[in-house]
């Protein structure tokens, strides 16, 4: 018994950091009571609304967030650099859409019936195929640039890079694009701010048919990407060369071109979830990736970084604290990144390797 | 395009020889400028007798506790301005010396003598506004200052023309405090973020005759000020607010914080803030259940961006401008000014009417007080300061009548309403 408590090995700095952390929770589930037993600040469908808007934006964090983690798993190192290749893809799909609205329907006898209303099934699978091209170019060619070169290199060099990468996208997209903001010309059928109408009390609570479908097809790209990985040899060979990299390539794997074609994966991912944000959020710049990127970072490192299903849990639950943390705790909502990163550094003390990850082994950490 | 370039060449040359060939020319030179040298002699002379007991001064000007302006005929009367007119907050510098140079031109002078502005550089910071403002006190034909455009050079040359007695009119330095030193020369057209906020304040509780709002803000210093201010101002009034509420800037979501203001049950929404917040707010206002809830912003929402951005959704919103309703003046001006300067007025910046009216109010209180002897024109500079303090004019941008302190902006600012995508001015 006490040879055990010796091989414990509590330092003074573990033990402040243990102390701490259960402050923290001890005061965040005094508030959380206070709220449940308050006389209802808000009303079911209140509550409804918050969901919704969590899991939309959890959603799209969690695309994100793979990216990231896929990226680790492999090369352990954290492209900075994601969130503007989401960007890009945000881009790509804005131009998709606005070419489609500019052509009017040949054949039709009404002019104002542009191809995007004629064809809105199709002027949106093009949308996404381009958006989710273009990030997966941009991902190819950033590995191919920016990392390959440094793949021997300590791993402060290419994390650097990476920042570097990312300031240089954001500002070559300013430059090609303008600095103004634009906004995303959906279909009729997916505009903004129309959606199912959702009888709660003697409220109604709107589903948006833009956030429905983001939502929907996010779970859809990562039910795919489970498959990929668990079912194909092309995930066969990515778990490989994550295990270990020498290993792979004595068994014969291209290690070069599995890397290359994890980046192309998470900018599909990411190129997906550009366009996205920009048929559910409308309004974008060239900086519209810099955010989204920290937070699925969050995300990524919540769920434990490295693991698939983690990041998904880890954008998920982002977006859930995002809008319900401020409500649940009764603080005003500017503090919703405050809490987001609270619960991260609560996780980060108690879980180090985050919710789903495993102890890493000394050569990933 | 040849001929410029080959009119610069020639200028270039020009440069180059009378740089290489001094000799023959020296005595000439000299001579030049010993002649300048006698003429500034006498107009030292003539400054230093404003101020001297002199017979030759008519006895407004001896009486007076600054003396007087003297401006001898041929001469023009000049009015001052310190303004951004390089580098990055030039569009402003220029945008306001050209309203109010068009507010000058377009009168038809006094007694023969016209009017011109002098604008010069301050780049915006107040170290330039100190050294244009002792630059301009030193020439006797200025007698009045429209400017100084932003508020930290305006601050740093208040005590310069203070002690000269040159009365001060600014169309755009906001910040609050400036009219509470004590200062008996600076009045401003430019309406502060605590009068907007009052007057919104008034027009939810009054007018529009509201009980219970929602504040909220992007938590930076305008935006949250402005809040500040209407939320203890309509509290004054007898209203209640329901809600109190922060949005993180730069964010396209928020659908949450509209929630839960959504749930507290305000008739209006009051923002603080800038257009690309109230731009997503407004597009998400009804997946928040504020469908029937007006939304009230300020001037930083007011623009084209926002009826183009937020469509059918920003129906009815209400913001607040610089621009003043539409009239024959406005018409007029707006047609003199994009012929003479090739922008649209409010294209660099959203004070071009302001200006015009600086100029305008500056011109009243001058020929108030201007009078004529001899073939000179005097402006008794203490006798203008307070008559600028009195003005009572009515401009493009409404009442112009100051107090006290020197706000003079008599008829707040403007509010507009979205009707059909267009801002409309409100009733």
């Amino acid at each position: 018994m006490l040879n055990k408590l010796k091989n414990l090995k509590i330092t003074w700095g573990s033990a402040l950091r243990y102390i701490v952390g259960s402050i923290v929770i001890i005061y965040l589930v005094v508030r959380v009571l206070q709220t449940a037993f308050r006389d209802g600040t808000y009303g079911p469908d209140t509550w409804l609304r918050f969901l919704i808007a969590g899991l939309v934006i959890g959603g799209i964090y969690a695309l994100i967030a793979i990216g990231y983690t896929l990226v680790y798993g492999i090369l352990f190192m954290i492209n900075f650099a994601h969130g503007e290749v989401m960007m890009l893809g945000a881009f790509a799909g804005y131009f998709v859409l606005e070419a489609f609205g500019s052509i009017s329907m040949p054949g039709s006898s009404d002019p104002n019936l542009s191809l995007l209303n004629a064809q809105p099934v199709l002027a949106l699978v093009i949308t996404f195929l381009v958006g989710a091209g273009v990030s997966a170019l941009v991902g190819y060619f950033l590995e191919k640039i920016a990392y390959r070169p440094l793949r021997g290199a300590p791993r402060l060099i290419p994390l650097i890079s990476a920042i570097g990468a990312s300031i240089f996208l954001q500002n070559a997209a300013q430059l090609l694009f303008g600095p103004q903001r634009r906004q995303y010309t959906n279909p009729d059928l997916l505009w903004r701010g129309t959606g199912w109408l959702i009888p709660v009390g003697e409220e109604t609570v709107m589903l948006t048919y833009t956030g429905a479908f983001s939502f929907i097809l996010s779970i859809l790209l990562m039910i795919g990407l489970l498959i990929l990985v668990k079912r194909t040899k092309l995930g066969k060979s990515m778990r490989a060369v994550a295990e270990s990299k020498q290993a792979a390539a004595l068994m014969g794997i291209d290690v070069d071109s599995v890397i290359s074609k994890t980046f192309v994966i998470s900018g599909i991912l990411a190129g997906a979830a550009g366009v996205m944000w920009g048929i559910h959020n409308g309004l974008f710049n060239h900086y519209v990736g810099f955010l989204p990127g920290i937070k699925a970072f969050t995300a990524a490192v919540l769920g434990g970084v490295g693991n698939i299903p983690g990041a998904m849990l880890g954008g998920m639950l982002l977006g859930l604290l995002e809008s319900l943390g401020p409500a649940i705790l009764g603080i005003d909502f500017q503090l919703k990144d405050v809490i987001a990163f609270t619960i991260l550094i609560l996780v980060l003390i108690f879980r180090p390797s985050g919710l789903l990850g495993e102890a890493l082994k000394e050569e990933k950490v | 395009m040849k001929l410029k370039k080959f009119m610069i060449l020639l200028f270039v040359l020009a440069f180059a020889f009378s740089a290489c060939v001094p000799e023959p020319v020296e005595e000439e030179q000299t001579e030049e400028v010993e002649e300048t040298e006698a003429v500034e002699e006498e107009e030292v002379a003539e400054t230093e007798e404003t101020g001297a007991d002199d017979e030759s001064l008519p006895q407004a000007c001896l009486d007076d506790e600054f003396g007087c302006a003297v401006v001898p005929q041929g001469e023009t009367i000049k009015i001052g301005m310190g303004a951004p007119l390089l580098g990055d907050y030039s569009m402003f510098g220029i945008d306001i010396s050209q309203g109010v140079s068009l507010a000058l031109q377009m009168d038809d002078g006094f007694e023969g003598w016209s009017y011109e502005l002098v604008a010069e550089d301050t780049g915006g910071t107040p170290e330039a506004g100190a050294a244009v403002a002792n630059k301009l006190v030193t020439d006797p034909t200025v007698v009045a200052i429209a400017g100084h455009i932003f508020s930290g050079s305006t601050e740093a040359a208040m005590p310069i023309y203070e002690k000269a007695g040159l009365p001060m009119m600014s169309p755009s330095a906001t910040e609050p405090s400036l009219t509470q030193r004590g200062s008996t020369v600076f009045n401003r057209l430019a309406f502060t973020d605590a009068d907007q906020g009052r007057f919104a304040a008034n027009l939810l509780f009054n007018d529009l005759g509201f009980t219970s709002i929602a504040v909220m803000h992007d938590g930076g210093t305008y935006g949250q000020g402005l809040a500040d201010v209407v939320q203890a101002e309509f509290e004054a009034l007898g209203g209640e607010v329901v809600a109190y509420e922060a949005v993180t800037p730069g964010e396209a979501d928020y659908v949450a914080p509209l929630s839960a203001v959504a749930s507290a049950g305000p008739e209006a929404v009051y923002f603080g803030g800038y257009a690309a917040e109230a731009i997503v707010m407004m597009n998400q206002w009804s997946q928040a259940g504020l469908d029937g809830v007006l939304f009230f912003g300020c001037d930083g929402t007011y623009g084209v961006e926002f009826t183009e951005k937020t469509g059918a959704n920003g129906e009815g919103a209400i913001a607040v401008s610089l621009v003043p309703p539409d009239s024959a003046e406005k018409t007029a001006f707006d047609e003199q000014y994009a012929e003479q300067f090739g922008v649209e007025a409010g294209e660099l910046s959203a004070f071009s009417w302001s200006a015009y009216d600086t100029g305008g109010v500056l011109i009243a209180a001058i020929e108030k007080v201007a009078f004529v002897e001899g073939d000179t024109l005097y402006v008794p500079r203490g006798a203008l300061v307070e008559a600028v303090r009195n003005s009572d004019y009515v401009g493009l941008t409404g009442l112009v009548k100051c107090d006290e302190v020197g706000e003079c902006n008599a008829s707040g600012p403007t509010f507009y309403q979205v009707v059909d995508g267009v801002w409309v001015p409100l009733d």
